[in-house]
């Protein structure tokens, strides 16, 4: 390579590095038991209670000072990003299931500590997300997943009172709905746009699919994806979904209005339609996911990381390992109702004995997460371009996957 | 000479240095040097973020454009590689970029005389007609310019709404179904596009009233003693004395309308099937949504060549060549 070839990038990475701070961590760490303040960041909802777990946690630790950053979700990453890139990140974080691949490619975070913490205590798909080519960088902190949402009332109207357990069922409920019920739509899916492919998991993975399978290799274009594929587009060609959704719409209302009667939703949607919809009450359900080979829905959730560059891992660990054992986690239901990543902590309480609860922890149990690649959304923006060709009409589903197979196959070899 | 004047000087032969005031030193004034120093020392904050925020992240990108700089860099720039026009000669196999290329000029094609088409008769009519009520209708046209982009997606989904929205609304008063504008690929560039006019004609229409205003009535009267139609005096005289205001503003909403982004970014992101995706939205997406660094830069600098071309040509031909 030329002279300039090598200097070219070194002149940016000369630039960037004047904004990196001098922090080499210059040898030792600092023991867990003295005196020392850690930094945690937190996005959304999760941020603010934090920091009041972070209280009772000085409370009880006094020579540990908490200092607690809430982060909004829409900025999250790109501070994230920018703070990976400055050498700045906090000693904690709070990282979603899909920047971790990435975040593990830049290299900035510390491998989890398996002698602090267990794989067999979590839920394998909330592990799962957390790890990285076999080694694990983020502690499950709390775990979702998509079931399904229907209306009751309506559905009674329309002469059905069993939630459906198999695809024929779930298609046979969304005509009835329409034909007998009146509602405008029959089941709310996404047509189009970003993270549509959130909505096909439900399919895809009960189908038997996937989109990279555990070696590492593009398998969008399996029989099981095609056909999962076929059945998300036929609710479009039968005007059973809306073809036209628009980025920011809510489902809820239209869930409340009557419009929509079944939706997949995650344990979020419990708290919104309880305080947005309250005329809804008892007018509603939640099933698992309608099976095809089974009954498997995507698993998303958050872990807790450490960065490399910490000097305060010992007291990381201990502060994660607080809020992800059986006690931390029941006492982060009660204050967030995010769903336990430590299954132990489902063995009493209400987190045992609500109906509700145990549907999503059954659907838990099963839930797959995606693969922690580097380039996921990339991947699934090919997948997003396939199920819109198809719900558009304008390829069928085989075509579509066989396209997205061989652009993701270019992805994944990388 | 003293050393001072010698260090200003050296600066200001590369042309960067403000002109200090040369002609016609009749007075005491302070030595040159001192001047000079004056200067730069009161242009020194500017010049300092100039350099921090605009020159070195514009030369960054270009340097940027002819590396592979991805994700992985973020942490360890030194590690992209130089790989010469590569991001270039993809960009132009890449049928999403030119696919994001059409839909832009679209936009542009349709937008900017719709623009300044509307923001021209609605300047002169509120320059001229209606004593009264001028100031409200003023503030009305302006309004959508100050409105923030969130507020009025929320306002233009309500009158898009296939099914409950305000033009579905009108439709099935007389009977008929109204289109899905945003999830049909024919209508949704066009329907960006009149949200886009909405938002942009106020702009326009400050600048021509402006513009109107230093017409002198003399010139006006004259035409009206000789007979002059309305239009005629539109054509005669409105037209030609507007010719640098037009310019302006042609300029202008064409160099907005090349970035497009935030119309696209609120109301479809792009869709449906890549519609309305325009180059500003694509470069976005492939630097932050996939950390093509390397790839978005080369298209900022295709992006920045065409609009510096278009501008060029602009003030070529729409110049008043009688001067």
């Amino acid at each position: 390579m030329s002279r300039i070839a090598r200097t070219a990038p070194a002149g940016i990475a000369l630039a960037l590095a004047v904004t990196l701070s001098a922090c080499g961590s210059s040898g030792g760490d600092v023991a867990a038991d003295e005196k020392q303040t850690l930094t945690v960041w937190a996005m959304g909802a999760e941020g603010e209670k934090l920091a009041e777990v972070a209280e009772v946690y000085e409370k009880a630790n006094p020579n540990i000072t908490v200092k607690v950053t809430p982060i909004g979700w829409d900025v999250a990453h790109q501070k994230l990003v920018s703070a990976a890139a400055a050498g700045t990140l906090p000693d904690v974080a709070q990282m979603g299931g899909s920047y971790l691949g990435e975040f593990a490619e830049l290299g900035v975070l510390e491998p989890v500590d398996t002698k602090a913490f267990d794989k067999k205590d979590f839920f394998p798909a909330g592990w799962e997300q957390g790890e990285v080519d076999g080694t694990a960088y983020g502690v499950p902190w709390y775990v979702d997943t998509r079931v399904l949402y229907y209306r009751t009332d309506l559905a009674e109207k329309a002469g059905v009172t069993k939630a459906p357990t198999d695809w024929k069922g779930l298609k046979d409920l969304a005509t009835a709905y329409q034909e007998k019920a009146g509602t405008k739509w029959g089941l709310s899916i996404q047509p189009s746009g970003l993270d549509t492919v959130q909505n096909f998991y439900s399919f895809l993975y009960s189908a038997g699919g996937e989109i990279v399978n555990d070696e590492g290799e593009a398998v969008v274009d399996s029989p099981e994806a095609v056909k999962a594929l076929k059945e998300y587009g036929s609710y479009f060609d039968k005007g059973l979904s809306n073809k036209s959704v628009q980025p920011g719409y809510d489902v809820v209302k239209d869930f409340g209005n009557g419009r929509v009667p079944m939706f997949f939703g995650g344990p979020w949607h419990v708290t919104l339609l309880n305080e947005g919809q309250p005329q809804l009450k008892g007018k509603w359900a939640i099933a698992n996911v309608p099976a095809d080979a089974s009954s498997t829905s995507m698993a998303g959730g958050s872990s807790l990381v450490v960065s490399k560059d910490s000097e305060h891992k010992a007291a990381a660990t201990e502060f994660i390992t607080y809020l992800t054992d059986t006690k931390g986690q029941a006492d982060w239901y009660e204050r967030t109702k995010d769903l336990p990543a430590n299954t132990s902590a489902w063995e009493s309480g209400a987190l045992a004995d609500d109906a509700d609860l145990q549907i999503f922890k059954k659907q838990m149990d099963t839930a797959k997460s995606s693969p922690s690649l580097a380039n996921w959304t990339e991947i699934t923006d090919k997948v997003d371009q396939a199920i819109a060709k198809v719900t558009q009409g304008k390829a069928s589903a085989e075509d579509a996957l066989k396209t997205a197979q061989s652009e993701i196959e270019g992805l994944v070899k990388q | 000479m003293s050393t001072t004047t010698e260090k200003a000087r050296g600066p200001r032969k590369a042309g960067t240095a403000p002109s200090p005031a040369t002609g016609g030193s009749r007075g005491r004034k302070p030595s040159m040097g001192v001047q000079n120093a004056a200067g730069w020392l009161f242009s020194t904050p500017f010049l300092v973020l100039f350099t921090v925020f605009m020159a070195f992240p514009i030369l960054a990108t270009l340097v940027m454009s002819f590396t592979d700089f991805g994700l992985r860099n973020v942490t360890r720039p030194w590690e992209a590689n130089f790989i010469g026009f590569e991001n270039y000669v993809n960009l132009f196999g890449d049928e999403k970029f030119l696919k994001s290329l059409f839909n832009t000029g679209y936009f542009v094609v349709v937008g900017v005389p719709l623009t300044i088409g509307i923001g021209l008769v609605v300047a002169v009519l509120l320059n001229n007609g209606i004593d009264r009520a001028r100031t409200f209708f003023r503030v009305g046209f302006y309004a959508p310019v100050v409105t923030t982009i969130v507020a009025v997606a929320v306002v233009w989904r309500f009158v898009l709404d296939p099914s409950d929205g305000l033009i579905a609304g009108l439709f099935s008063e007389v009977g008929w179904t109204a289109p899905d504008f945003l999830g049909s690929e024919t209508l949704a560039m066009p329907s960006l596009i009149v949200m886009a006019v909405w938002r942009n004609v106020g702009t326009v229409m400050v600048l021509f009233i402006a513009g109107l205003q230093a017409i002198p009535t003399e010139v006006r009267e004259a035409a009206k003693l000789d007979g002059a139609s309305v239009w005629q005096e539109f054509r005669g005289i409105t037209v030609p004395l507007l010719r640098p205001t037009l310019l302006y503003a042609t300029v202008i909403t064409t160099i907005g309308y090349l970035n497009v982004f935030e119309e696209p970014f609120v109301m479809t992101q792009g869709g449906p099937s890549d519609s309305t995706l325009t180059v500003s939205l694509n470069m976005y997406r492939e630097g932050f949504n996939f950390f093509h660094m390397g790839y978005a830069s080369a298209m900022a600098y295709v992006l920045f060549v065409v609009i510096m071309g278009i501008t060029v040509l602009q003030l070529r031909l729409l110049k008043d060549n009688t001067k």
